[in-house]
């Protein structure tokens, strides 16, 4: 299968686009994907449910309306943009720049800043010592350990699996913490600057804390796994096989497929892939168990070759002027694959686009939910991890 | 359940005993910045004032380092009044009006165990028709302006209204603050504010501490 197109753009009078984890620009002549519209009309025996967009249950404002007859989702629609912060980045200096990639999705800072960052150094041939890039994948690794528990944590909770998902949730705050001390930010805000690092990192003394959150999870993992009602609730829910889907949801129908192991940072750290078939909540979570400690196997060799992250010699930011030539890539966040373009010149930002997992993945997630109990809503909803931030409206 | 219980018996207490006893951790950025050497510094939200720092306005970039330093203090909270009748208990009502999502993650920090924010009287409500307080987290955007109108108006009296994080206080890096609709009682500095700050915002609201 070809990768799906992620990002299109029209310049001059032809169409561009930039594929799934690829970071070379291709014209473009095909089909544009249609944006997605169902038309929900209730009748006599079905009736629209509508949920949110702020309601106790949501961890961030979104908008969904479900056709159901009470136990059977029909069909179901969503609206994102009501938390629109509408940002622009393009105009803002490379610093400003920096800090809203940070911020577009706060939780998946580090992918975002590290993507930015490389674009950034690509487009003016700045080249980055193989210890940024280490501290990149260590920054990027501990966000994907610390999204994925968070969001084990919701699904066991969802699950009645309530000191289950107490015990999750306790280890997610033990990694924060360490994240905070050595890193001075609990979302890695801060660290990140093109060319290198904008604090001295210390991390000659996390190894055993991390293998000790990674061996207790082991523990809860294989709990979750014995309990019956866990698998029962999450079993065959919310089923997705979506080649369109990005990140876990792609893995968890069988896709052998992640950003990392074709990326160059990547390179010689042998990304161990998992994949599960079935496609459902538990299949992601699985998925997103196994990445746990595929990422943990990658921290261990980066904490190996380092103990120390020094501010590297500073590459003065308002250097940077730039060509204007589009540069491209991706990244694998925790949630699925990023893909980005930039152009800098005069020193700004003049050309921005980006494509985030999240807005794949909820797409796929309500074609998906046609034929599901209601009940199982939450579940599904819960095992995408979803990050509505990053699917605003940014430019 | 077995298995559950031996591992509570093997990790022993994790409850942190704060505000009556000291916090165990403090993420650095999230303290209030301080003088630390003679130099300019360009900070990007102008959070800076005659070296004093301005705790709504501080994003917790980092980018004052090294001539401002980071306290390790819980920081200051700004509020305009103490709700004493709500001091047993707090029900709290989470709102994203528009965030990064870091904000509200934190806010949900308190349910882990190191928190336990039970045995403090609080605990969260999925309707703000039954919430003492709403959490506001995020810049103001549009389409959320009515949803949040609609929160306070339906909550009862006596209310409390939390901006939590440098964009619901000042509109942070990229927007307009929660105050151009609704006053604001209670102010929760950081970029995002560690949970050990919600917790003092939270208990200092109640007049417990
Ligand atoms: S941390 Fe950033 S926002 Fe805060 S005072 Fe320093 S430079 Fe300004
Ligand atoms: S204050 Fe900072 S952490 Fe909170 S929502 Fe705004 S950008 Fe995110």
């Amino acid at each position: 299968m070809i990768s799906p197109v992620r990002i299109v753009f029209e310049e001059d009078g032809k169409m561009f686009a930039l594929r799934r984890y690829s970071e070379a620009l291709e014209d473009f002549s095909g089909d544009l994907l249609k944006k997605r519209s169902v038309d929900l009309k209730p009748t006599e025996k079905l009736s629209l449910f509508p949920y949110g967009p702020s309601a106790g249950g949501l961890t961030e404002s979104i908008y969904f309306s479900l056709l159901t007859s009470g136990e059977r989702i029909e069909a179901m629609n969503y609206d994102t943009s009501f938390k629109d912060r509408k940002i622009s980045v393009s105009g803002n200096d490379i610093p400003k720049a920096v800090l809203l990639m940070e911020r577009i999705n706060g939780i998946h800072s580090a992918s975002y800043s590290s993507l930015f960052c490389d674009l950034i150094e690509r487009s003016s041939g700045i080249e980055v010592s193989q210890e940024i890039m280490d501290l990149r994948i260590l920054m990027m690794e501990m966000e994907r350990i610390s999204h994925h528990l968070f969001v084990a944590g919701r699904l066991s909770g969802g699950a009645s699996q309530n000191i289950g998902s107490m015990n999750i949730y306790l280890l997610r705050e033990e990694l924060l913490r360490i994240i905070g001390k050595t890193f001075g930010h609990r979302y890695f805000f801060g660290i990140n600057k093109p060319g290198g690092t904008g604090r001295e990192i210390d991390v000659s003394n996390i190894y055993e804390k991390l293998e000790s959150i990674v061996k207790e999870y082991t523990e809860i993992y294989r709990t979750l796994m014995d309990s019956r009602i866990f698998i029962d609730r999450t079993d065959s829910t919310a089923i997705i096989r979506d080649e369109i889907s990005a990140g876990p949801v792609l893995r968890g129908f069988g896709k052998n497929m992640d950003g990392r192991s074709q990326h160059r940072y990547y390179n010689k750290l042998n990304v161990r892939i998992s994949t599960v078939d079935s496609g459902d909540s538990l299949a992601r979570y699985v998925v997103r168990s196994e990445e746990i400690f595929s990422s943990w196997e990658i921290i261990k060799k980066i904490l190996e070759r380092n103990s120390r992250f020094k501010i590297m010699e500073e590459v003065k930011m308002d250097k940077i002027q730039g060509t204007g030539e589009k540069i491209s890539g991706y990244m694998e966040t925790p949630s699925g694959d990023l893909s980005m373009i930039v152009s800098v010149r005069s020193g700004k930002i003049s050309f921005f686009k980006y494509s985030s997992p999240s807005l794949w993945n909820l797409r796929v997630f309500a074609d998906a939910m046609k034929g599901n109990n209601f009940a199982d809503f939450y579940f599904g909803l819960e095992s995408l991890g979803l990050c509505v931030s990053e699917t605003g409206d940014i430019r | 359940m077995k298995a559950w219980f031996l591992r509570s018996l093997k990790k022993g207490i994790v409850t942190s005993s704060f505000p009556s006893g000291k916090n165990e951790a403090l993420s650095p950025w999230a303290t209030l910045p301080m003088r630390d050497m003679s130099g300019e510094v360009d900070c990007p939200v102008d959070a800076i004032q005659d070296d004093r720092v301005d705790s709504g306005k501080c994003i917790s970039c980092g980018i004052c380092f090294p001539q401002f330093k980071p306290s390790m203090q819980i920081p200051q909270i700004n509020m305009v009044r103490v709700e004493k009748s709500l001091s047993k208990s707090m029900k709290l009502y989470l709102f994203d009006s528009g965030t990064c999502g870091a904000c509200n993650l934190e806010i949900m920090a308190l349910n882990s165990p190191q928190y336990d924010m039970n045995r403090l009287g609080l605990s969260f409500t999925n309707t703000p028709r039954q919430a003492d307080a709403i959490m506001i987290t995020g810049v103001l955007t549009e389409g959320m302006i009515a949803p949040l109108k609609a929160a306070i108006d339906s909550m009862a009296s006596p209310k409390i209204v939390f901006a939590v994080g440098a964009c619901a206080i000042s509109g942070g890096l990229m927007g307009k603050s929660i105050s151009e609709i609704t006053g604001l009682d209670v102010q929760v500095p950081g970029c995002p504010p560690d949970p050990f700050v919600i917790v003092a915002a939270i208990e200092k609201a109640r007049g417990r501490i």
